[in-house]
This record gives structure tokens, C-alpha cells and sequence, in this order.
């Protein structure tokens, strides 16, 4: 995705982001590298940018989990949450919550589709805005809409 | 504003001090009804303090502090002009937004090509 295309998907979806790619395994096996700890902390990490350091899970509906992040400037992050729905390989729902940061409670949804072989993994995070901007959204796409306005205008 | 985003890792947390302090400004400025009404109200044309008030079944002072709060976010610029003073709109911080919701975008791209290499490289 480039990132102009990528920026107006942003901006559009309002504060929901959807990101999708291919793998070539069996759902099972990337559902149980994405949920299983021990498995997770091999997986999640990018090269000079952030790493997973650790991953403690209670991996059942109502269950919590909080993880450590390493920045590439060795700053931490920590993340927790809560799991709310769990679909054995096909799904799972949670809360997000950067306890490090604003704590604002964001929710984070894995969906794993397996057809020929080949396995398309979807995550979808909402609720990115501010706390309670969707119980109370009256003018939000206002907002939105002055934010395009002003992207398209500095492009 | 946009230079300082780049060696992202985790969104927010590689940004510095003052521009997350700006960003959650904004997103305070715009979490409440009234201020964002304020916003569309301005986004038409400029008004003084008392025509923006004169939509709101609250008090004068009330509305103010609402303005001010606009203010300190960036989005509202005011001028004086003799005793009235002149509101006006100014979306830019608004970007601040954007930002934040494509640091997390690169945040998850990069986790789910980390995620396919260590699936494919395994088999």
C-alpha cells in the first residue's frame, strides 16, 4: 500500500484501521504463532524498530494479557488488554490498552480466512480516537471531514 | 510536524515530548460536542466571541473556556479588532490525528510481514 492511498483509507474509515497479508501456512499454525506467547515473542519484532519482549496471556474469553515492547531506542512500551472473543483458528477480538501512554482502551481484531493453503490474516484496530468519541460521536465526521479537507489541501 | 514522525516504532512512544503533548491536546479539544461544534460553527467563516455564543444556551464564560481550550490546542486563532475579537479556524493540528493513526497503520503492516517470514521461513 503506498502511502498516500493509505492515508486516505485513514481518513475515511475514520479511526479504524485495516491491515491484510498473505501467508502461505495453515490458519491453525498462524493462530497458535499469534496467540501462544512463547511462540509470539519469536515472531514479533522488527529490526531496528520494536521488539516483544515478553507475553503473558490467559488466552480464554474474559482472560488478560500484557506484553512488553522495546523500542529501537530502547524505550518501553508496555500494552494489556482483554480477550473478548476467541474462535479457534479463525478469531480473536481484545482490548488494547498502552499502559505507558494515555491509556485509552482501543480494540484489536485478528481474522485468519484459509483457502488453497494459503491464509489471509486481517487486523482491524478501532477506536483509535479519543475515549468515549464513539458514545458520543456527534460531529466526529465533521471532524474527519475538516481533517481531509487539510491532507488533501497539503498534499 | 511531520518530519519528527519518522523512525517510528511504537506509535506515540518515539515521539517527542512536545508533539505528543500537542496531539493530546487536539484530541481533547475535539472529544467534546460543544468544542466541535465551535469547529463547524468556524468552519464557514470567522465570528466574534459573542455570534459563537450566540448558539449555545450557555453562559458567555462558559463558552469562552471552551475557546480558550480550542486555543491552546492550535485549532481556534483569534484577532483583535477594536473592542470584538475575531475567531477563526485553523485545522492544521488536526494533522496530529493522522499522524497517530498512520504510525499505528506502519506499526501493523511491519508486524504482519514479520509475522508471514517467520511462518514461511519455518516450513
Amino acid at each position: 500500500m503506498n502511502s498516500k492511498t493509505g492515508r486516505a483509507d485513514v481518513v475515511q474509515n475514520s479511526d479504524t484501521i485495516v491491515q491484510e497479508i498473505e501467508i502461505r501456512q495453515p490458519a491453525e499454525e498462524i493462530f497458535e504463532a499469534m496467540t501462544n506467547p512463547d511462540e509470539l515473542v519469536k515472531w514479533w519484532r522488527v529490526e531496528g524498530k520494536f521488539r516483544v519482549t515478553t507475553m503473558e496471556s490467559d488466552f480464554s474469553v474474559g482472560g488478560k494479557w500484557r506484553m512488553r515492547l522495546i523500542g529501537g531506542r530502547g524505550n518501553e512500551t508496555v500494552v494489556t488488554g482483554q480477550y473478548r472473543e476467541i474462535v479457534r483458528p479463525r478469531l480473536v477480538v481484545f482490548t488494547w490498552v498502552r499502559e505507558t501512554e494515555d491509556a485509552i482502551e482501543t480494540q484489536v481484531r485478528w481474522d485468519l480466512s484459509e483457502k488453497d493453503g494459503v491464509t489471509t490474516v486481517r487486523v482491524t484496530h478501532s477506536g483509535l480516537t479519543t475515549e468515549g468519541l464513539r458514545k458520543r460521536n456527534e460531529g466526529w465526521p465533521m471532524i474527519l471531514g475538516l481533517l481531509q479537507a487539510y491532507v488533501e489541501e497539503t498534499k | 510536524m511531520q518530519g519528527q514522525m519518522s523512525n517510528v516504532t511504537m506509535p506515540a512512544r518515539s515521539t517527542d515530548r512536545a508533539h505528543r503533548k500537542q496531539r493530546d491536546a487536539v484530541f481533547r479539544a475535539i472529544a467534546d460536542p460543544t468544542r466541535r461544534e465551535i469547529l463547524s460553527i468556524l468552519r464557514g467563516r470567522q465570528q466574534t466571541v459573542g455570534e459563537i455564543a450566540g448558539n449555545f444556551r450557555m453562559s458567555r464564560p462558559a463558552v469562552s473556556k471552551h475557546l480558550r481550550l480550542l486555543r491552546s490546542a492550535g485549532l481556534v486563532v483569534t484577532r483583535q479588532e477594536g473592542t470584538s475579537r475575531h475567531c477563526g479556524l485553523n485545522a492544521k493540528p488536526l494533522r496530529a490525528i493522522n499522524d497517530w493513526l498512520q504510525d499505528y497503520e506502519r506499526f501493523w503492516s511491519e508486524s504482519l510481514q514479520s509475522l508471514k517470514s517467520y511462518m514461511e521461513e519455518k516450513s
